[in-house]
Formats: C-alpha cells, structure tokens, sequence
C-alpha cells in the first residue's frame, strides 16, 4: 500500500470528525493551506540564503583548519564563510562524510553543513564513538524537528496543523515529542494512522535531504511564521537570547522550523522511525494541544524488531516531562510546577 | 582453599602417552612435567582433561609455597621434587608467590579453544597464569553502554521491572489480606457423611458452599 493511501485513511477519519465539529481549518490570520505556507517560507529562506552568500562571493578569504582524527591529522586551508566541516571532510576521507554527525569545532558543536567562520580545530563526532554522549543528544532534537516535518506535511489541506514546540527531553526518557495544534480534539489515531504518520519519518532515509542552518533577523523569521500563532509568540523571546538578536532556522528539504542547538547532517544518518502516540493535553498558555511522541534509531546503529516494538511500547506512554507551561518565565504567569521540571528549567 | 570450580563427579582418569607405561607411576611423571611447563611458559595448551588435572596440582603448590613460604622445609622440599628444573623452584618462590599474595580468585585460568574438524574428540583448552605477560586470549571489549540503542533499551527494562515490582508488591498485599482473612474467618466443617461445608467460624453461618464442589 502506497504512502498516499494511507495519509488517505489518515485524513478520511480526521475530516470526518472535522466535519462533526464544524471548525475552519485554515490559518486564522492569511487563511492559507499547510502547502501554501510552506512554499512562502521556503521562498523568504531561498531568498535570505542567496542573499547571505552574495555577502561573501565577492572576496574569497582562506582560513587554517586543523583536522584532528582518523585516519590522521591533517591541516587544510578551506573558505571562510563558505566551507563546511563536510567540504574538510570531503578532503580527508570518504567515511568521515558518512557517518559524521556533528563537528566540534573549536571545542563548540557546530552542524556538519554550517560554514566555517574563523581559523580552528576541527574534530567529527558519530553515533558509534567511544563517548556518543553528544552524537545521542543531536540525534533526539533531529527526531523532534522531524516530526514537525511530519506533522505538517503528512495531514490533507483541510487539516491546518500549527506546531507549537518541542522541549529538550534527554534520551532516557525513551521518546522525543513535538507540541502540536491539530484542531482535531476528539481524535484518538488508530494504529493504521499512527503507522501512515511513521511512514512519512521513514521514507526520509532515502531522500538524502542536508540539515541546512540560517540565521536571519527577528523581524524576517517573524514574517516567515506569521501564519503559526505560537511561533509568532515566541520569537520575540528567542530573539532577545541571542546574542546578535537573530533566529537560527533549519530546513531540511521543504520543512523550515526554529531551533538553537545543531542537527545531524543528513537524513539518511536517520533510519527507523516511529510515531508512537498522539496524547491530548492542556496548556494555559497556548490552549489545548496534542503531543506527538515518536522515536528513532540511526542507520548506524541495529535493532531488532523485537526489541523496537518493545521501544514503541514504551514511547506511547504519555510524557509528562517538560509539558508547555513550564517554559513561562515566572513575571508572566506563576503556574503550578512539579520539582523535576523546575531544576530542568532552570538547568536549561 | 580452592578458589576455583571443580566438578561433583569423579574425574576419569584417562591413559596418559602411549609408550611410556602406565599406572599412577605415569601419571605423576606427565602432572610434573605439564605443570614444570606451566610455572615456565605460564600459558600452555592441552587436551582440557589433563590440563584441568594439572590446575589442581599447580594451583595447590603455589597456594602451599604462600602459606608457609620458602623456609618451610616439606613445602622446599615438595617444590624441588616437583619440577625437573630448579629455575622454577626459584620462580615459584620469588616471582609467583609475590605476585599471587593478594589474590582473592584464582592464579590459573582455563579456556576451551574452537574444534578444528577433524581434530582430536576431545577439546582443546588454554591453561595459563594469570599475570602473565602475553597479550590477552580475549580481545579487549569496548564499552558499548553509551550507545543510543543500549541506553533505549536499559531505560526500558528499568522501568519495566520498576512497575513489576510495583505490582507485585500490590499483589502480595492483596493475597496477604484475602489469605489472612480466610485463615481466621473461614473453616470447613465435616459432616457424617463426609461432605464438608465452608462455615464462617465466627457467625456460624454457612453460605452453602460444597467443598466437594469447589
């Protein structure tokens, strides 16, 4: 059965009951399509990205890499501004392309595809290391971000799908979730919907698509997501983190989101994919959302289906770690919040 | 003290080499020579029947030689009737026993080598002591715990045994409460006729059950 068909049962049972409930399902503010809304965003980043790198094409600067690993360590002399850790990789060795998932550069995690700005030490990290401490923590955000990649391209254009956020939950905890407004609150996904939903994750292994990393001004990414109501929120506050006051936005392929920390090189390091369950919850901020738990394995690392399942079974358990209010800095709404989530706030 | 396994049945004694006799004689001739053996090259290989005969015997020496020491004159005297050489005499007592003073397990370790078809019907094995300087038999293994696959899966049989325990501690409750209740409560009367009758002791009330029938 095609993919297709099954995002048709999928949309078949949630317009249904978007039928019963009678509700627009198009962006309350520009009334336009998930489709249509993509294909805006991804024209502002094409035009921002090119933009970017005119700045630089004009004078070429070299800067002094230093390479530290295997199969040896090596100086190269690379592109300020416009070479990669891939492109030094390129330089060493076949492997280092493959399986890299996150550079260090300088000591600081830096994206694979993200251009390099200064002279530095440069050292690759992958999922079978002696410490994947690091290579773990950037695999379980790339799941988070995948599945707003899911959420929003999987549903038919009836459905308005707007992505709220996606909490930094460590990997113990068993699953990664992504906050979402679906609209659809009687909706309980069957297993043939939940499957359909991982099917999308899955196909990605094959597409190949590079995690590509930008950072633009407030007031574009706020022109970007003016059609999601929570990103609108919280850019503003993103913003004022940095140190620049500038958003970082990934894309990978069609899919653009707002996130800080680095993301693997490429999908086809991610291999299993999995929505485990869709719980319906309550925010006094943003209202009621559902979160989508999902999970995920690398194509550098094997499980058996036996073991996976046991894995899903555990991820479709409701995660109440880190749920949408406990992000509301204390001036703005004193909430009721458990001890554990305080620490990781302030933590974080 | 052994500070290895030794298995309940008793040891098949097999023949020792052809050609050189037999009887106990022998078998002592050929324990003194593999055991020489092993204090000299401290890893050696054999059929696994003779080179677990000779562990013991190796083993207990050098455990005798810790106790009492060099100047204990049965242990000297043991030692030199022991080895053929008198180099490992002196190794025994001033290389092996400082290095085995301290030594909770045991000095020898054994491991089974893969058959080589046709070979011999019975196995091969390692005998060797520990300490010794030669590379390990078993390559070293890298610690895997940190993977994402091994960390999903600890954390998932952690918390599965953590709500085992849970209910099953609910469960022995339960049973303590019902069990309890029934010791004192409830007992089964015998009639003449030999059918008995569950009867609650303290009302004198039966509700009828047969026992028969239960």
């Amino acid at each position: 059965m095609s993919v297709r068909k099954f995002c048709t049962l999928c949309m078949q049972n949630a317009s249904q009951s978007a039928l019963k409930s009678a509700k627009k399902f198009y962006s309350s503010s520009t009334k336009l399509t998930n489709t249509e809304v993509r294909k805006k965003r991804n024209a502002l980043f094409e035009e921002e990205k090119q933009r970017q790198r005119a700045a630089y094409v004009k004078r070429v600067e070299k800067i002094l890499v230093n390479y530290k690993g295997q199969p040896k360590d090596v100086k190269l002399l690379m592109n300020k501004g416009i070479s990669t850790p891939y492109n030094c990789a390129m330089h060493i060795n076949e492997f280092l392309m493959k399986r890299s998932i996150v550079a260090l550069v300088n000591g600081e995690l830096w994206d694979i595809h993200r251009p390099l700005e200064e002279p530095c030490d440069i050292e690759f990290r992958h999922m079978l290391d002696q410490d994947p401490k690091l290579p773990n923590q950037v695999f379980w955000r790339t799941g988070a971000f995948i599945l707003g990649h899911v959420m929003e391209t999987a549903f038919k254009d009836n459905v308005y799908v707007e992505l709220c956020s996606f909490p930094p939950i460590p990997v113990e905890k068993g699953c990664f979730v992504y906050d979402v407004d679906l609209k659809l609150p009687d909706w309980k996904p069957s297993q043939r919907e939940l499957t359909s939903l991982s099917m999308v994750g899955g196909e990605l292994w094959d597409k190949n698509w590079d995690f590509e990393r930008l950072e633009v001004d407030a007031s574009l990414a706020l022109k970007m997501f003016e059609d999601n109501r929570f990103k609108r929120e919280q850019i503003p506050d993103i913003a004022q983190k940095h140190k620049q006051k500038r958003v970082v936005l990934y894309r990978m392929g069609e899919h653009i989101d707002i996130t800080s920390g680095p993301l693997i090189a490429n999908t086809s390091q991610l291999y299993r994919f999995q929505v485990a369950q869709i719980h319906h919850i309550k925010s006094r901020r943003f209202g009621p959302l559902q979160r989508v738990q999902g999970i995920a394995m690398p194509s550098a690392l094997h499980m058996h289906w036996w073991s996976w399942d046991l894995l899903c079974k555990r991820a479709s358990k409701p995660m109440d770690y880190l749920l949408p209010d406990y992000f509301i800095s204390p001036s703005k709404e004193p909430t009721q919040q458990k001890e554990d989530n305080v620490r990781a706030a302030v933590e974080n | 003290m052994l500070k290895f396994s030794v298995k309940r049945r008793p040891r098949k004694l097999k023949g020792v080499w052809t050609g050189c006799g037999s009887g106990p004689s022998e078998r002592i001739k050929y324990l003194r020579h593999w055991v020489g053996k092993l204090i000299r090259d401290e890893r050696i290989e054999g059929r696994e029947d003779r080179m677990n005969e000779t562990r013991g015997y190796a083993e207990q020496l050098i455990s005798l030689a810790i106790q009492n020491g060099e100047n204990h004159r049965p242990t000297m005297e043991m030692a030199t009737k022991w080895f053929k050489e008198k180099e490992m005499t002196y190794k025994l007592f001033k290389v092996l026993v400082p290095r085995y003073e301290n030594y909770q397990t045991s000095f020898t370790r054994i491991q089974r080598l893969p058959i080589e078809y046709p070979g011999n019907p019975y196995y091969n094995v390692v005998l060797e002591l520990k300490g010794n300087p030669y590379p390990s038999i078993f390559p070293e293994q890298r610690d895997k715990a940190g993977l994402l696959n091994n960390i999903l899966i600890e954390a998932a049989k952690k918390d599965f045994y953590n709500e085992h325990r849970q209910s099953q501690v609910v469960r022995d409750s339960m049973e303590r409460d019902i069990v309890g209740l029934e010791r004192d409560t409830l007992q089964v009367r015998m009639d003449k006729s030999g059918s008995g009758k569950v009867e609650n002791v303290k009302t004198g009330s039966t509700d009828g059950t047969d026992v028969d029938k239960l």
